[in-house]
C-alpha cells in the first residue's frame, strides 16, 4: 500500500475534509492570507491521526475549523455527516478538545473543571459526580479533586484537562499541542495515557503536534502539512517497523524543510 | 500606593496599630482645640467637645440610618443589574456598543450636582429623585467596568468554553460572570463610597428622611456636634459595608492564589 494514500472513500469515514480553503483578510493591510488551501482528508472511525507541520502552516486554523469555531471559506468539513460550523449544536457532548494550555477555569476545583462538559449537557448531578471522579481517578488525581488549578503542577492541570475531555466519552477527540509545553517525562506519560483512553473510548482522534516523536508514538497515521496546510504526506505508521522510526522521522523532517514530499515516504521500507 | 502591610490589612480587614494611634492623636488634638477655642476667639459651637458629640450620637435616629442604607443598597442593586445587562448587550453587539458608548461617556462626565438639579426639576417623588441620581451616577461605572472585564476574558477560555457548545445562558453563568466577578466586586467597592456621598447630597437637598436630611437640619441649627455625629455614622456605615464586601470577596474569590 502506498504510504501517502489516505483512507479511501469506500471505507467508513468519520471525518471528511473536502477541498477545504480558509482565507483571512489582514486587518492592518487588507491583504488576503490563505491559511488552508484546498485540503482534502478522510479519517476512519476510531483512527488516531497525528497532524504535523511547521509553525504557521495552518494547523491551528484547521483545528478551530474542526471544532466549528471558524467557518470554511470554501469546501467542507463533515464529521459523521454533519458540519461542525453550520451544525454547531449537533456536536454537543460528542466532541471534546484538549488544548495546548490546560485552559482550566481558575475558579473551579479539579472536580468542577472535570465535570464542566456534563454540567453543560444537563446530565444528572449524581452521574456527573461518578463520571468526573472516575476519570480523575483514572488520571491519578483522586486526591486532588478539591484543589484549584493554581495549586496543581502543569502536568496535573493537563491531566484535569484530559479528564474534562474524556468525561464525555466523545466520538471525536481533538488535541492541539496538548503535551508540547510539558517536560519530556510527563509528556510521554500523558501521551500514552491519552492514547490508551482514546482507544478505550473508541474515539476518532486528531492530535496536532510539532513534535515528530509524539506523532510517531501516538498516530495510526501521520499527516504532514506544508505551507497553507498543503497535504505533503499521509503516512500509515503501522507500515513502518519500530526500528525504522528514526528513518521515518528524518524523512518527515526533510519533507517539512523542503515543503515537498520526501521520496523515502512514498513506500515504507 | 498602598504599602504591603496596608494592603494585607485591607485584605484581612484588620485594624493596624498605627491607624489607631493616629486616630487617638487626632481626637486628643480636637479635644484640646475644643477647650482652648473660647480663649482663641472661636465660638464654642464650632469645635464641640467629645462629650457634646457623644450626646449628639445618643440622639441618632436609627430610622434615618436605615432609610439611607436602604436607598444606597436598593439603588446599587438596580445600577448593578442594569449596568451588567446593558454591558452584556454591548459586548454581544458591537453596533449597540457604537451607539451607546459615547452616551455612557457623556453620562459619566455629568457632575453629580447637575443630576440632582435634573432630578428636582423632572420628578416629584423624593424616592424616585434619589434613586434616579444614584443610578445615573453609579450605573455607568458598573457598565463600563463590566464591559471592560468581559473584553478582558481570555480568548483561550472563551474558545475552550465554546468548544463544549454551551447555551448563551450557560456561557454567561459558567464563564463570563465568574470571570468578571473580581472586577465587579471592585466596582461595588468604588460605587459604595460614591453612593454614600451622593445619597447624602441628594437627601440634603430634597428629602425629609435619611442622614442627608438630618445633616441639613443640623446645619440649620448651627450644630457642629450633630454634623460631626451624623458624619461619623456615615463613615462607620461605609466602613461596615466595605468590611462586608471584603469578607464576601474573600469568600467568593478564594480560588485566587
Amino acid at each position: 500500500m502506498n504510504a501517502t494514500m489516505s483512507t479511501t472513500k469506500s471505507e467508513p469515514t468519520a471525518i471528511e475534509v473536502e477541498n477545504l480553503r480558509k482565507v483571512f483578510r489582514q486587518a492592518t493591510t487588507g491583504q488576503s492570507v490563505v491559511a488552508i488551501d484546498r485540503l482534502s482528508l478522510h479519517i476512519a472511525p476510531r483512527e488516531v491521526v497525528a497532524i504535523v507541520g511547521q509553525t504557521g502552516c495552518g494547523k491551528s486554523t484547521f483545528f478551530d475549523m474542526m471544532i466549528g469555531l471558524e467557518q470554511p471559506s470554501e469546501g467542507a468539513i463533515r464529521i459523521n455527516g454533519k458540519t461542525p460550523y453550520a451544525d454547531f449544536d449537533a456536536f454537543r457532548g460528542k466532541m471534546a478538545t484538549v488544548f495546548q494550555q490546560d485552559r482550566l477555569l481558575p475558579w473551579r476545583t479539579s472536580y468542577d473543571n472535570a465535570r464542566l462538559p456534563l454540567e453543560l449537557m444537563g446530565v444528572d448531578e449524581k452521574i456527573q459526580r461518578e463520571r468526573a471522579m472516575h476519570w480523575l481517578k483514572r488520571l491519578g488525581l483522586e486526591n486532588f479533586a478539591n484543589a484549584y488549578p493554581h495549586e496543581l503542577s502543569g502536568g496535573m492541570r493537563q491531566r484535569v484537562a484530559i479528564a474534562r475531555a474524556f468525561v464525555l466519552q466523545p466520538d471525536i477527540l481533538l488535541a492541539d499541542e496538548a503535551f508540547g509545553h510539558l517536560d519530556e517525562v510527563t509528556a510521554a506519560e500523558l501521551r500514552s495515557t491519552f492514547l490508551a483512553l482514546a482507544r478505550e473510548c473508541g474515539s476518532t482522534a486528531i492530535l496536532i503536534t510539532h513534535q515528530l516523536e509524539e506523532a510517531i508514538a501516538v498516530g495510526d497515521r501521520i499527516v504532514v502539512f506544508g505551507k497553507s496546510a498543503k497535504l505533503l504526506a499521509d503516512i500509515h505508521v503501522a507500515q513502518w517497523k519500530p526500528e525504522d522510526y528514526g528513518l521515518l522521522r528524518e524523512a518527515i523532517q526533510a519533507t517539512l524543510q523542503s515543503n515537498s514530499p520526501d521520496a523515502r515516504l512514498i513506500r515504507a521500507p | 500606593m498602598l504599602s504591603d502591610q496596608a494592603h494585607a490589612n485591607e485584605l484581612t480587614g484588620r485594624f493596624p496599630r498605627q491607624a489607631f494611634v493616629s486616630i487617638v492623636i487626632f481626637c486628643v488634638l480636637w479635644e484640646i482645640m475644643s477647650r482652648l477655642s473660647p480663649s482663641l476667639g472661636i465660638p464654642p459651637f464650632a469645635i464641640p467637645s467629645f462629650v457634646r458629640i457623644g450626646e449628639s450620637l445618643m440622639k441618632i435616629t436609627p430610622l434615618d440610618v436605615i432609610v439611607t442604607l436602604a436607598r444606597v443598597i436598593g439603588a446599587l442593586v438596580l445600577s448593578f443589574v442594569g449596568g451588567v445587562v446593558i454591558a452584556m448587550g454591548m459586548y454581544r453587539s458591537p453596533s449597540l456598543e457604537n451607539y451607546l458608548h459615547p452616551l455612557v461617556r457623556i453620562l459619566m462626565a455629568v457632575p453629580v450636582v447637575s443630576w440632582i438639579l435634573f432630578a428636582v426639576l423632572w420628578f416629584r417623588g423624593v424616592e424616585f429623585r434619589i434613586a434616579f441620581v444614584l443610578i445615573a451616577v453609579c450605573g455607568p461605572v458598573f457598565l463600563v467596568d463590566a464591559l471592560d472585564a468581559m473584553r478582558g476574558v481570555s480568548k483561550d477560555l472563551r474558545g475552550m468554553m465554546r468548544s463544549f457548545r454551551p447555551t448563551a445562558f450557560q456561557y454567561f453563568t459558567k464563564l463570563m460572570f465568574p470571570a468578571i466577578l473580581p472586577s465587579l466586586i471592585t466596582s461595588w467597592k468604588i460605587n459604595l463610597s460614591l453612593a454614600i456621598r451622593v445619597v447624602t447630597i441628594a437627601e440634603l437637598v430634597g428629602a425629609v428622611t435619611g442622614i442627608g436630611h438630618q445633616l441639613a437640619v443640623a446645619q440649620e441649627l448651627f450644630s457642629v456636634a450633630d454634623v460631626f455625629a451624623w458624619t461619623l455614622v456615615l463613615v462607620v456605615l461605609l466602613f461596615l459595608l466595605e468590611a462586608l464586601l471584603v469578607r464576601f470577596e474573600a469568600r467568593v474569590l478564594r480560588w485566587r492564589a
